[in-house]
């Protein structure tokens, strides 16, 4: 038997392993991701995403600014008129979303579920929600309501369940249930339970993230309206159909201004109500942190309450010093709602205006109830027409167009990854050398985050011509907007106790970030970036519908010329393809 | 071996001929193959008694409490609770049972951006129906009820506060208001004084027993300091990995025998009991 080494003395052994043994697990997903990467440098350099492309686009990009100016805006009327129903549409789809979401995500959620069928199986809705894309959806539902709003709301309200019943189940799980289990302990009933300890806390953050969702759908809409969405969109892909460009790029315009005050007024409120702005890192962690800062803050704000309580109260000051004669003359005074001092009648306002805002909705959205229930009949019928799936003898050249959108989506997160890190390291006020630099990359990604992908599939498609590389470009430099905040922020949340405990042992600036930054942000990182991927292979299958490549283009055309047979065998090859990837992603994230 | 009623019969102890309000017979507990929460407890509290769990953290004194309102069940015996056997009852028979027994616990697990009074109100929600979301939604009656609840208390003045900007003495007195929401026949307290300053905790721990007494509810409380328990119990009951090893009437008791239950090494249960026997 060896000595143990003496008091000072690491006693090395020269066949002694100075790494850790690697685990069998997280090699496996090591390879994976290594493998995802490899995948990625493959796509981009297949694709030929390289500056000749975009030097031989120069000559195209000239003449079609040509076409494009003077910008032909529609009268300042028809523009209100267009963006009031574009936002009435997005309202009341996320509304809808919120609605069915709450009851999946409480179903859903490991401490509110009555049981594990229950949770599976509201764990599978929302994973097949997230899975169909609303451009899928929207096709099916524009044969069943016609083209108009409802269309548009059911297709993204429905899709968004399976990001929002994923957050709001997320933020179930990351609350106290101490609250829950005393109402319990006093008999309250399952449902009394989850009204009275669930939901308080995580109302904010259920709030918060409808509005992020709002944002998101604000541009998805735009893509919606290439299929009979009605709204801002479908204006832009009438103007296109017509090759009348001025006003096409115009209404762009408009819509980049739009989606750029909803971002801002969204995140005002959102940071209001959590605290700091935040959006999906990866899960709602970010959210939840966020509020529970929030709360901890507000908690911090006690002394300042109890002295207007004792304003409100009005009794002799000499009683207000002996705290049982106070609480008596609180009995007395008999009071049993709260007084309407500045936060309730601030929240009273936010309570109208948003009353407000869902009515102006249903009326701007010219959503008919009766006629809506009137096409319910028409359903099997409309099913009936995308059954059986067809091929239509194209499955080889369908296969091959899926590879395509795969390889799309594989350099579009390269390109997002390797733009976002820079970016947003710049942007996190903990890594940027000032806070200029800082809120100037903020601003950077605020803007790119306000571009919906469509229009910059559609500027890049003018670039390089139709097909793969427009595609994957927009897709790459839209993610900026995802990933670079999303970076950002985890940067920003590093506990900075080791950065700081390095810094003091006299390491540099470059060696504090790689040993004591970067591993603390790498779960992050990989999970954000498994994100964008996911995120991205649904988009790579939206885009080419605009001719940015892919099977997308395939999808929309074989709904236009009514093989709804094929529709559904793209839709069902979408779904794998996305499934697949969504597995990968979960076991991925599990791993590490 | 002097038994559990012997040592009750033998003098001391609270009034008798009071009916058996919590039953434990025999109750076994486990957490997997290997632990064990309750160890083969037989106890019988009568109405009208205060009785004080002692020992060690992770002694089964929660669990115990737990218990009794069933929200643990054991792996065997039965625990029978005012003339219901928690082991067996259905659903509403026992939200019926826990809405008669009030429960304040340690981290107080108020809902924190909620009102004082809301958080009050949520005590009555066994006697009304359907979920309840904001304050506006409990009744009237209930919300004047919940204020003279909260008065009780001394803190009706701080009814439209978020409780999460009250002290933690002044939660927990929010928590034993919205105990006594239920209008309780039996209080359960888990250690409610631990997470207390030693002022709070003495507020408190008054307040608890202004209250027993006045409402002659029978109580069991488990308690980290020996000298509150002694102050206040009639009766002492100390648990060591999950069996009872001391159940005395306080009035004889003194400091040291009841230290003995924390000591790790040399007190033998069985040793203990017939020593006080």
């Amino acid at each position: 038997m060896a000595a143990p080494p003496g008091p000072g003395l690491v006693h090395v052994e020269p066949k002694q392993r100075l790494t850790a043994p690697p685990s069998s697990a997280s090699t496996a997903a090591t390879l994976v991701l290594i493998g995802l990467a490899a995948a990625s440098v493959w796509a981009f350099i297949d694709l030929r995403i390289n500056v000749a492309t975009f030097v031989d686009g120069v000559h195209n990009a000239v003449a079609f600014a040509a076409r494009v100016f003077p910008l032909d805006f529609p009268s300042f009327g028809e523009i209100l008129l267009l963006c009031g129903q574009t936002l009435a549409i997005v309202v009341l789809a996320t509304l809808l979303s919120t609605c069915l979401s709450v009851p999946l995500a409480v179903l859903a959620a490991g401490n509110t579920t009555p049981g594990d069928t229950s949770r599976l199986g509201s764990r599978a809705v929302i994973v097949i929600a997230r899975a169909v894309p609303d451009l899928v959806l929207a096709i099916v539902f524009v044969r069943i309501f016609g083209i108009g709003a409802l269309t548009g709301v059911l297709a993204m309200g429905l899709h968004s369940i399976g990001m929002i019943g994923k957050m709001y189940a997320d933020a179930i799980e990351q609350i106290d249930n101490a609250a829950a289990t005393a109402l319990k302990a006093a008999g309250a009933s399952r449902l009394q339970q989850i009204a009275g300890g669930v939901l308080p806390p995580v109302l904010p953050a259920f709030v918060a993230v409808g509005l992020h969702r709002l944002d998101i759908n604000l541009r998805v809409t735009v893509v919606l309206g290439f299929v009979g969405v009605q709204g801002i969109g479908f204006a832009i892909a009438e103007s296109l159909k017509v090759l009348d460009y001025q006003r096409g790029i115009a209404l762009a315009v408009v819509v980049l201004g739009l989606c750029i005050v909803v971002e801002l007024i969204s995140g005002a409120i959102r940071t209001a109500l959590l605290g700091r702005s935040s959006g999906p890192r990866g899960g709602i962690t970010g959210a939840i942190t966020g509020a529970a800062g929030a709360l901890g803050r507000r908690a911090g704000l006690g002394a300042r309450d109890a002295e207007r309580s004792d304003e409100h109260l009005g009794v002799d000051p000499d009683l207000t010093r002996d705290p049982r004669l106070r609480s008596a003359a609180a009995l007395a005074d008999g009071r049993v709602g709260p007084p309407w001092d500045g936060a309730r009648i601030g929240g009273a306002c936010y309570a109208l205006v948003t009353a407000a805002v869902v009515l102006a909705s249903f009326s701007g959205a010219g959503i008919s109830v009766t006629e809506a229930f009137g096409s319910l009949p028409r359903v099997f019928d409309s099913v009936g027409l995308f059954l059986p799936p067809e091929t239509g003898g194209l499955f080889g050249e369908l296969l091959v167009q899926l590879l395509i959108t795969i390889k799309i989506a594989l350099a579009a997160t390269l390109i997002g990854v390797v733009l976002s890190l820079p970016i947003g390291a710049l942007a996190a006020r903990n890594v940027a050398p000032s806070p200029a630099v800082a809120n100037t990359f903020r601003l950077v990604i605020l803007i790119i985050r306000g571009i919906p992908e469509l229009i910059l599939a559609i500027i890049f498609v003018v670039i390089t011509g139709l097909g793969e590389v427009a595609g994957a470009v927009a897709l790459g430099i839209g993610g900026v907007g995802l990933l670079g905040k999303l970076v950002a922020d985890s940067l920003e949340e590093i506990d900075p106790g080791p950065e700081r405990a390095l810094a003091a042992t006299g390491a540099g600036r470059g060696q504090v970030l790689f040993a004591a930054t970067l591993p603390a942000g790498m779960k992050a990182l990989v999970a954000h970036v498994l994100y964008l991927l996911d995120t991205n292979i649904r988009a790579a299958t939206l885009l080419g519908i605009v001719g940015a490549g892919g099977i997308g283009f395939y999808l929309l055309n074989a709904s236009r010329v009514l093989e709804f047979g094929v529709v559904t065998t793209i839709i069902l090859m979408v779904f794998a393809t996305v499934m697949l990837f969504e597995l990968l992603a979960i076991w991925l994230r599990s791993r590490f | 071996m002097t038994t559990v009623d012997e040592v009750l019969g033998s003098g001391a102890g609270p009034p008798l001929p009071h009916a058996p309000v919590v039953e434990f017979s025999r109750v076994t507990k486990r957490f997997g193959p290997d632990v064990l929460g309750l160890d083969d407890i037989s106890l019988t509290v009568r109405t009208g008694e205060v009785v004080v769990l002692l020992g060690l953290s992770g002694s089964g004194k929660s669990t115990l409490l737990r218990h009794v309102d069933g929200l643990q069940l054991p792996t065997s015996g039965s625990v029978r609770v005012l003339g219901t056997e928690v082991t067996t009852a259905g659903g509403g028979e026992l939200r019926t049972l826990r809405r008669r027994i009030g429960f304040v616990f340690q981290q107080f697990d108020l809902v924190g951006c909620r009102t004082v009074l809301e958080n009050v109100c949520t005590g009555a929600l066994g006697r009304i129906r359907g979920p309840r979301l904001g304050l506006p939604t409990y009744p009237k009656a209930l919300r004047r009820e919940g204020l003279e609840r909260l008065d009780r208390v001394g803190l009706a003045d701080r009814a439209f506060q978020r409780s999460d900007t009250l002290s933690g003495g002044q939660q927990q007195r929010v928590a034993v208001a919205r105990a006594l929401m239920q209008r309780p026949e039996v209080l359960l307290a888990d250690e409610p004084v631990a997470s207390l300053d030693p002022e709070s905790s003495a507020q408190v721990m008054d307040l608890l027993k202004t209250i027993s007494r006045e409402d002659s509810l029978t109580v069991l409380c488990s308690l980290h300091q020996v000298d509150l328990a002694l102050g206040w119990g009639d009766r002492i009951v100390g648990l060591r990995t999950g069996r009872m090893v001391l159940d005395l009437p306080a009035a004889g008791l003194d400091r040291d025998q009841v230290m003995a239950v924390y000591s790790r090494v040399g007190a033998d249960a069985s040793a203990l009991l017939g020593a006080a026997g």
